[in-house]
Formats: structure tokens, sequence, C-alpha cells
């Protein structure tokens, strides 16, 4: 029933994305032919899992209006603060709630001073960014720290279902989570509605408040999850982990068809956006092409997928202004 | 208190106390740290602060307007470098040939950006962070992983850092901090005295009236892009002067620095208000606190982050809760003031509004 | 007097609603024109039209007997047409004489402050004003930025100056004020559109006065020949909407009681009590602070004092969600803003107040509940969409109107507060919307009936209450008023009649 109401979105942003994504698979096979390969695309996932599961969060909290430039930083931070722990003797398993636990503290700040006190997000999660890369950097300094157990390191490679690895089985399941909650619960609803304007939620009896605060702490908690993987990940952490993740990251949901003014966006574009992203840079990868024009490349498309859309609405309305003309 | 309030400013008020914090500041390391107040801390300072002060005076011009830009560290590590090939091959290029490629090269990238966001009508965020990757990217291909070292640099390139504008004594005011005082000096003036400057302020302030009143926004937009970006530029040879030695990730992470100081420095996020004389005080409050933390040793060097993400924030919340009184303060005084100036017989027969 | 600014033959349509129909008016040199209407007769529109914002359909535009075109702002700008409006366009952060001059600074490549500050304290001489040029403008008074305003036309030498309702905010004295400067642009053969609906003031400083009716031209006169009867009868017209005879209601139960609701500089001392099945009209012109005792009673911008008794008890009604879980509806009049999330689907608007009734054990929206009820409003209200599933924005604004209003319906509420109801919808469906009204008055909602729409007030009401600048100016039986009677109250033309 309600997939009705997306058929009409359909249409254009996510078909758009569907298409390139065709053409950057057609010409992934046919540049790298082991790009069809199991482990290949076990790779393309795994490189990226910690970011694409941050991208779920973000993608919430961009459509409500807001951004969150902190969540690299956190994701940074409580990687920092398991390795600190762990290297005082404390178990990692209470370390990870830990760190679980300053994530979501952190959400709470940033909910607080953006939802409550009514400062511009922008400025209050780039304060985050700086400020708890910051944090990291007082728990880790200037060393590495590693040495964890070592089923902690096979925490995410660890084949839970067939041969998915546990960080790509909650990706999964995160998605599924936040897509139903944002297209078929209330919640969901209002992260739209207020998102679209911010007042007519308020109008209509929404708790604006609420909703922004609880968004924040979602951010934070999820993101400190995505730390927790990437330590386990790399089997060692500095102070600069998960540094600059936040570009790649609010790149793949602004390509995702989300409107960075906020009441717009589907998962599904958020789902063809990562799929485009990640095979993008593992073709990419294959060709022996550097990380940084993977990068390039992501920029140019994420600017792109704005510029052309406008250009085409001149072009529109000046053809529609020809026509009038001519007839009279 | 109301007389007062025709001489200052609320924002000037706030410049008034950053610097009173700053002097705090040195005052609170002068008695931690043996030898603070010398003319050695202040050069070492001040260099560590002229280059981000440029970059921050770019990126002010930007902000003012309502817009961002999140390419300034990609742009001043592409400019250094490309400035820094261009003289290690042709070591006889005059010193201000150097800059000029330098401003240039800065002043294009920067151009780009403001066409894409002007003309094309692209979320300034989204168009500087694309550009951010876009850039550095470009940067990584161009120099395919040629590292630009010190013994490529001509002798006057490797000597500036250590020249002076002037020595007072002890105190030893570097070219480079020169530089970044005049660029602040001059953009000031310009704010302040140049038509351009007062259509920064009104385009961010209210962009409809700004419309309506038939300002040519699109243009001014761009020109603070082009400027941004060839203050960047400027940064790029400084950042090459300086370190010598411009790897692929030069100027990473500037943009940050760079916003922080202008947020601390007292210009609003949203635009229209701020000055070039807060920017750098912005600069200065936080570059003290790094460098002074640096010396300090009970404090860990790397609490400096985390710092200054907390004065960020406090700069905001504070803008936000007591500027704003400020302004409804000034502005019930201003009326008292224009009500008291008035004759006797019109006061008594107004109402109160 | 020459004629400086002519429009001959102006017409221009809307989607569904022809705004101006064939329009001639003339505005000379040295004289104030007043310009008289009511909502929606086309004065907005004649200015926008004047400024360069909206282009006409038909007709001609002559500036001193030549024709010309206004492309846009900075064209009308050019021409020396310049305008000043109830809300003031000022850049708050620059200095007074700034927003006076910025965008012609006088001299070319550098801000000459001395000579600014000197021009604008010169200029604000000749109008007898003392506004320092240095103060911010964020400071200003609603009254000191027109004068900027003013300052800021008669720095661009403008020929035409059109003040839109500048008057409704102002102090006696400050009206007083503003007419001083406007005398002295009159002097300096300034041509002066004045819009206002006070006729106290039109009379004041007024030569001549044209009325509009319906985006037509119905009158110009030189002030001396005419009254006030006169000009009401010209802006009511004599052929009013038919509309039907209302069966007088059974004096039922109380739903509400309001009494002396203010608030500080919005508006004071309202009282009125609403019964369940009665329709109490709000009517009055814009600007009145109906909207604002509505937004009052639903708790987005709660008054500073007064009693509320509701069902027997007294209340304090601070937020949104406390009025809705009384039984209060507010529908606003920005039915495309506030009123709706137009990305979004009929369904979901229509639930969106009520959202926690269909939700599931887990949270999740029961979506056959949701169709089904969606399905209904659709039935009932006769809602014309291929789909309920459809963006609503896609909709005519008759049918965005009824899904607003099914959305505060499913709210099941016993006051149900409509704001302009009918604004912008074609006559189609305003007729259906009345039908639901008399049709929720018949099941026992009480309705507080806010429209500018004075017909539609009178057939709609059982009783009428008419506000004038926040100010309560009577409580009337349908039976005993007619269209002039209430447009004399709304204008502050007839004494006050509050019931006991």
């Amino acid at each position: 029933m309600q997939v009705n109401l997306k058929w009409e979105v359909l249409k254009r942003w996510e078909t758009l994305l569907a298409a390139v994504l065709f053409i950057v698979v057609v010409f992934n096979i046919t540049q790298s032919p082991i790009f069809l390969r199991a482990d290949n695309l076990t790779n393309l996932f795994s490189l990226h899992i910690e970011k694409i599961i941050i991208v779920l969060a973000m993608a919430l909290i961009i459509i409500n209006g807001e951004i969150d430039l902190s969540v690299a930083s956190v994701m940074g931070l409580s990687a920092c603060l398991i390795a600190n722990l762990y290297e005082q003797g404390i178990s990692i398993e209470i370390a990870m709630l830990c760190a679980l636990g300053a994530g979501i503290l952190c959400g709470i700040v940033s909910g607080f001073f953006v939802a409550y006190v009514g400062l511009p997000s922008l400025a209050v999660t780039l304060a985050g960014l700086i400020g708890y890369r910051g944090l990291a950097k007082m728990l880790i300094e200037d060393r590495s720290i590693g040495n964890f157990p070592e089923w902690f390191n096979r925490l995410g490679q660890q084949p839970l279902v067939g041969s998915l690895p546990l960080s790509l089985i909650i990706f999964f399941v995160l998605f599924i989570v936040v897509a139903v909650a944002l297209h078929y619960a209330a919640f969901g609803r209002y992260v739209f509605v207020i998102g679209n304007n911010r007042e007519s939620a308020r109008y209509s009896g929404v708790r604006v408040r609420q909703v922004k605060m609880t968004l924040f702490i979602i951010s934070g908690l999820v993101a400190s999850l995505a730390g927790i993987l990437i330590a386990a990940r790399l089997g060692a952490v500095r102070a600069s982990t998960a540094e600059g993740f936040e570009l790649d990251i609010i790149t793949i949901v602004l390509l995702g068809g989300v409107s960075v003014f906020g009441g717009k966006g589907t998962l599904v574009g958020v789902a063809l956006s990562i799929l485009v992203v990640l095979c993008l840079r593992n073709g990419m990868n294959l060709l022996s092409i550097t990380g940084n024009t993977q990068s390039t490349v992501i920029g140019i498309l994420l600017i792109l997928s704005v510029l052309i859309p406008n250009l085409a609405q001149d072009f529109q309305s000046i053809w529609k202004r020809r026509r009038l003309n001519l007839r009279e | 208190m109301i007389r007062l309030s025709r001489l200052l400013r609320p924002e000037q008020i706030r410049e008034l106390s950053l610097v009173i914090i700053i002097l705090l500041v040195i005052l609170f390391f002068s008695s931690n740290i043996e030898n603070y107040v010398s003319g050695r801390t202040f050069t070492r300072i001040s260099t560590s602060i002229a280059i981000i002060t440029v970059v921050a005076v770019g990126q002010a011009l930007v902000i003012l307007t309502r817009n961002i830009d999140l390419s300034v560290g990609s742009i001043v590590g592409f400019a250094a470098y490309f400035a820094g090939q261009q003289v290690s091959a042709n070591q006889d290029l005059s010193p201000l040939v150097v800059v000029g490629i330098a401003v240039g090269f800065g002043a294009l990238l920067g151009g780009i950006n403001g066409f894409i966001v002007s003309y094309g009508r692209v979320p300034a965020i989204i168009v500087t962070l694309g550009m951010l990757a876009i850039y550095r990217g470009v940067l990584v291909d161009y120099a395919q992983a040629k590292t630009i070292t010190t013994e490529m640099m001509p002798t006057w390139l490797i000597d500036l850092p250590r020249q002076n504008i002037i020595s007072i004594g002890d105190v030893d005011v570097r070219v480079m901090v020169g530089l970044a005082l005049g660029v602040m000096i001059i953009f000031q003036l310009c704010l302040s005295s140049l038509p351009f400057g007062r259509r920064l302020y009104a385009i961010g302030s209210n962009p409809d009236a700004a419309r309506i009143a038939g300002l040519p926004a699109r243009r001014i937009v761009l020109t603070a892009y082009i400027l941004c970006g060839a203050l960047s530029g400027l940064a790029g040879f400084m950042f090459l002067v300086r370190f010598g030695t411009i790897t692929i990730a030069a100027g990473q992470g500037l943009e940050l620095a760079a916003i922080g100081a202008v947020v601390v420095g007292g210009v609003n996020i949203f635009g229209g208000s701020g000055t070039m004389f807060g920017v750098l005080l912005g600069a200065v409050l936080i570059g003290t606190l790094e460098q002074s933390l640096l010396r300090t040793p009970q404090v860990s060097e790397f609490v400096r982050d985390a710092l200054l993400g907390l004065f960020i924030l406090l700069a905001v919340a504070s803008d936000s809760v007591i500027l704003n009184q400020l302004r409804n303060l000034w502005a019930r005084w201003g009326r008292e003031r224009a009500l008291s100036a008035m004759l006797p017989t019109e006061k008594e027969t107004t109402h109160a509004s | 007097m020459t004629s400086i600014l002519e429009l001959r033959h102006i017409g221009k349509v809307f989607p569904g609603v022809r705004a101006l129909d064939d329009i001639n008016i003339e505005i000379r040199a040295g004289e104030v024109h007043a310009l008289l209407g009511e909502n929606g007769a086309g004065k907005s529109t004649l200015i926008k039209i004047m400024t360069g914002i909206y282009q006409p359909d038909s007709g001609e535009i002559l500036l001193a007997g030549n024709p010309i075109q206004i492309g846009n702002a900075a064209q009308a700008q050019a021409h020396g047409i310049a305008a000043i409006y109830q809300e003031p366009l000022v850049f708050p952060d620059l200095s007074v004489a700034e927003n006076i001059f910025i965008g012609h600074q006088s001299s070319g490549a550098i801000v000459n402050w001395r000579r600014m500050y000197r021009e604008a304290a010169a200029i604000f001489d000749q109008l007898g004003v003392s506004l320092d040029p240095r103060s911010q403008a964020r400071g200003l008074t609603l009254a000191a930025q027109q004068t900027v305003e003013i300052a800021k036309a008669l720095s661009l030498d403008a020929r035409v100056l059109i003040m839109d309702e500048p008057t409704a905010s102002l102090s006696a004295h400050e009206v007083a004020e503003l007419f001083k400067l406007t005398r002295i642009l009159r002097e300096r053969g300034v041509a002066i559109l004045f819009i206002s609906h006070r006729l106290e003031e039109i009379f004041e400083i007024a030569d001549r006065v044209t009325v509009f009716r319906d985006g037509k031209h119905i009158s110009s006169r030189p002030i001396a020949e005419v009254h006030h009867e006169q000009l009401i009868r010209d802006m009511v017209g004599s052929n009013l909407d038919e509309f039907f005879v209302k069966e007088v209601r059974q004096k039922s139960d109380l739903s509400i009681s309001v009494r002396e609701l203010s608030k500080k500089g919005v508006f004071s001392n309202i009282s009125f009590d609403i019964f369940k099945g009665e329709v109490l009209g709000f009517a009055g012109l814009v600007g009145s602070g109906r909207t604002d005792v509505g937004l009052a009673l639903f708790g987005i911008e709660p008054a500073d004092s007064g009693i509320i008794i509701w069902q027997g008890e007294s209340q304090k009604i601070k937020t949104p969600e406390q009025a809705l879980k009384m039984g209060i509806a507010y529908v606003t009049e920005d039915r495309r803003q506030l009123g709706l999330t137009l990305p979004m689907s009929v369904a979901a608007n229509i639930t969106l107040a009520t959202l926690k009734n269909y939700l599931n054990g887990l949270g999740l929206i029961r979506s056959r509940e949701e169709t089904k009820t969606a399905t209904m409003y659709r039935e009932r209200l006769s809602i014309r969409t291929p789909s309920i599933w459809t963006e609503t924005g896609k909709l005519s604004g008759g049918n965005q109107q009824k899904v607003m209003l099914s959305k505060w319906l499913n709210t099941h509420p016993q006051l149900l507060i409509l704001d302009e109801p009918t604004r912008g919808i074609d006559v189609g469906a305003k007729a259906e919307v009345h039908r639901i009204i008399n049709d929720l008055a018949s099941r026992g909602l009480a309705i507080l009936l806010i429209s500018s729409d004075m017909p539609e007030v009178l057939a709609m009401s059982d009783r009428i209450l008419v506000m004038r600048e926040g100010r309560q100016m009577g409580i009337f039986n349908r039976q005993d008023v007619d269209q002039e009677t209430i447009l004399k109250a709304a204008m502050g033309q007839a004494p006050v009649r509050n019931p006991a």
C-alpha cells in the first residue's frame, strides 16, 4: 500500500541513480573481470562498512533539516576510548559499553544545543568535530594502541550467517530498522515534516525538540558503534582513526537524493547511492586508481547531482517562456 | 550607560571582551611558564597563527554573505604545491611573481567555487564539500607522489621565515606576520570603506532585501569566493615558505581551524556581521591557547583540539544568547535616547510604543 | 497637476482567480491618492505590478505619458517608483544611513562615511525627523524603519511613492509624524499612492480616493466630494453573493468561554462565548488580531492574561499538544507553509496530527487504518485527487484546503478554529467547504470562523464578533447586521457594542 507513494518519487532521482549504478557496474565488469568474484564483493563492502552504517543515521539527520559534522570524530573518540580503557586493564566488553555510552553522551550534548538552545547545527557539530577529535587525541596521544583480544579483532569479520560478516549484518539490520522507521513509522513522518518546515510541524502538534534530540542521540550512538567496529577491523587505533570520514558520509547521503535543506529523501535512494559510491570505489580500486582520485570522482558526482537538475530546470523555463512568446 | 551606547556597539563590546580574554590567557600562562612574556614567545606564536589568519580572512568574506567554503584547505595545499613547483623549476623567478602565481592559482580555484554557488545555484556546502575532495584529488594526480622539498627552493625563500619586518629589542616581527597583519588591515578597510564590503554585509544581513534593492548579489558572492581563493593561495605561499616541504596532504584540516577562528572572532555564521579585526582576535586567541598549552608541562599537547571545540561552542552559544540580549538592550537605549532628544511638548503627547 | 503614473486597462489573472479586471488608475504629481478596497479587492496585486514583481497580462503602464515596462524591482527603482510596506525591508546589521544609500552609493570608489551621514542627516532634516544616521537599523521601531524607507525613496528622487498600509502598526503619534512626512513629500511633487483601511486617515491626508472591489475599479473621486457612507457602499457593492438563510440555532450548551483575553501589543480584552453547534464568525480587516486570538487558543502563541473556561474548568493553554488533548483544533490560514507538508501524500497529511492513533505495538503505522481514514475523508469532503497517496503539493488549492481540514477533523475536536478557510480557492470548492462547516455545526461542533470575506461571514455565522486593531468592536447576532454594518465596525466607524 505504502509503496504506491514511492512510485511517483522513484520516477525521478532514484531511477537516475539506478541507471548510474547500472552503468558503473557494467563498466566495472568490463574493465575488471574479477569484479563479480565473491571475495571482491565482500571487500567492496567491508572496507567501508563503518562509514555506510553512519550514512543511515546521517540520512535521518539531514532529512530533519540538520547536519552532524561530528560523526567521524565521535567514531574516533569511541575507538580511542576502547583502546585507552583496554590498555588500562579494563575488560574489552566494558570498554565497548563505555564507548557506546560516550557516543550517547556526545549526541546528548549536540542535541541539547541544537534542539533546546536553538543554535545552528552546523556550528555546534563543527565544534564537536574538533572537540571530540581533541578528546580522542588526549586519550591516545601520538601512539597506536592495539593488541586487542582475538575474538574482538575478528568481531566485524566474523561470518555469522553463511559467509556474511557480522558488520554487514549489523548494516542490514540497521538499514531495515531505519527504513521502516523512516517510511513506515510515526517517527519517520515527524522527521520529514520537521525537515520540511519546523514551524508547520509545531502547528500540527509535533514535538519538534524531542525528535531532534532523539536524532542526535541516535547519531552519536551509531557513530560510536561504528567506532567499535573500525577498532576491531583495523586491530589498532590511532588518534587520527576515522579522520575525514564525514565527507564521504555526507556525500553519499546527498547523492542519494536527500535534500540538503531537509524534508526530502528516501532510504532507497540512499541505498542506491551507497551502492554507486562503493561500486565506483571498488571499480577504481581494481583499476589501481588511487583513493584520492576516487574522492575526486565522487566529489564531481556530488556537485553534478545538484547542478544538472538546476540547469535542466533553467532550460525548461526558458523553453516554456519561448513557447509562450511565440504564441502571442 | 545610555550615552555609552552611542559610542560602542554590542559587536565592539564582544571584540573588547576577546581582547580581555586574550590578556587573561597571557596572564595565566605567564605565571605558569617561565619566560613566557618574551620576544621569543611572541615570535613563535605570531608565526604559527599567520597562515591561519590569512585563510580566516578569506573565509570570513564568504561567511559574511551567508555562504561557506570548506575547500580552502585543499586550495592552500594546491597553491603551495603549484607555486613550489614553479619556483623550483625556475629558480630565478622574482618573489613577487611567485606570490602572484600562488594568489592567482588560488583565485582561479575560488572562482570556480563561486561560479557554481552563485550562478549554478548549488548550495555552498555541497559545492565546497565536493571541491575539497576534487581539488585534493587533482593535486595528488598532478603531483604524482613527488614531494616538494626544501632543497628545491631558492635561497630567498628558505631564508624568508627568519626575515623580520621590524625588530624592537627582543621582539622580532617576521615578514610573514607582517603579511598577515597587512592582509587583515587591507580587508578590514575594504569592509568598512568600500561599497563592495558594505554590500557583502547587506547580502548576508537580508538576502531578500538585497535582491529587491537591486544589488548584484551573484556577482558579489562570486567576487567573495575569488578573494577567498586568492587569500588561500597567498596562505599557500606562506605555507611553502614556512614549511618548505609540501606533501600532497598539505593544508588538510585548515578549513576547520579557519572557520573556528572566524566564529570565535565574532562573525555570525549566518553572515551580516563581524569584522576582520575580530577574526584576527579569534585566530590570536586560539593560537595563543594552542601554543601556550604546548609548553605547559601539566597539560598534554593533545588537549588543544578539545579546547578549540569547546571554545567554538561557547562562542556560538554566547553569541546567540548574550549578543542578542545586548542588542535588545542597545535597541531599547537607542529608543530612549531618541525620546529624550525630542521637545518637551512632543514628549507629553507620546504614547508608550 | 500632471499625471505621473497611469495604469490603463490592466488585467492580471492567476490560476482560478481574476485578480485585476480592466483596471484604470492614475496618480498625479503632488497628490496623495488613496486606494480603498476590501481584502482580495486587488490592491496588493496592483502594487506588485507597479513595483515590477508581477507583469500585467494586459494593459499598459505610462510614466509621465510615456509607455514603460517594469520588468523587475531594479527597473521600478530606475523609473523612480518606490514603495514602503507595513513590514519594512531593512538590513538589520547596517547603519541607518547605509540602509538609505546601499544600492546607489553617491560616489564611486570609497565609501565616504562623513558625506553619507551628512546627507542622511540632511534628508532627515528635510523630513523634520530626528533619527541618528549612525544607529544600527536593528534597533529601530517599525515607525522609524518606515521613516528610513521614506528617506531612501527621497534619496532616490522617487517620483512615485506607494505606501501600503503604513499606519497599520503605528501609534497615533507615529501616524501624525508619518503624515507630516507625507505632506512634505507632497509639497515636493511626489505622486503618492496611499493604501489604508482607516477612513479617518484617508479623509485627513488624501486628495483623491479610488475604490476597488473584486479586482475592478469602482470609483475615483476627489476627497471633498465624497463621504464615509458612499465609500463603504462602493467597497461592499450592491450585489451581495447569494447566501442561504441559516436556521436560527437552538440555545445549547456552552463549549468555551473566554474573558478578557489579552496579549501585550497584539490584542486586548477579548471576551466571548461559543456554544456547541454554533458558528461564531470573527470579522475584521487584515491585521486586526483575529489570527492571534486563534493562535492563543491553540497554544502556539499563548495569551498573557485572561480566562479561558473549557467544559466548566479554567484552563491555561500553553502548547498545541495541550490544546489538542482538550479538543481544540486550529486550521491555519497559511496552508502551503504551515498547514500542510506538501511533499507528503494526502493520506499522510490527513493523519499527521493524530498519528498516535494509527500505530501498532511496534510503533509502526497501520496502513490499512490510515487508508480507511483517508478514503473516508476523501469521500466525505469530496477531495479530488488521483489517489490518497498523491503528493499533496499536486492538488489544487481548494482540495489542499480540504486535506488540511480533514487533518483537523480527524482529531475529533469540540472546538474548531478556522482561519480563512476559503482563501484562494475556487467558487465550487468554496461552496463545498461551506457545506462541510454547516454539517459540522449541525453535529454539535463549536466553530470559530475567522474570515475576511464578509459575505462568507454573514452566510455562515450565527453570531459575529468584530475585531479592529486588537480590540473587540462588538458581537452581533447575524440577523441584526449586514455587510455595511460589519465593515463600519471593522473600520471603527461604528460605536463599540459589546454585550455585558
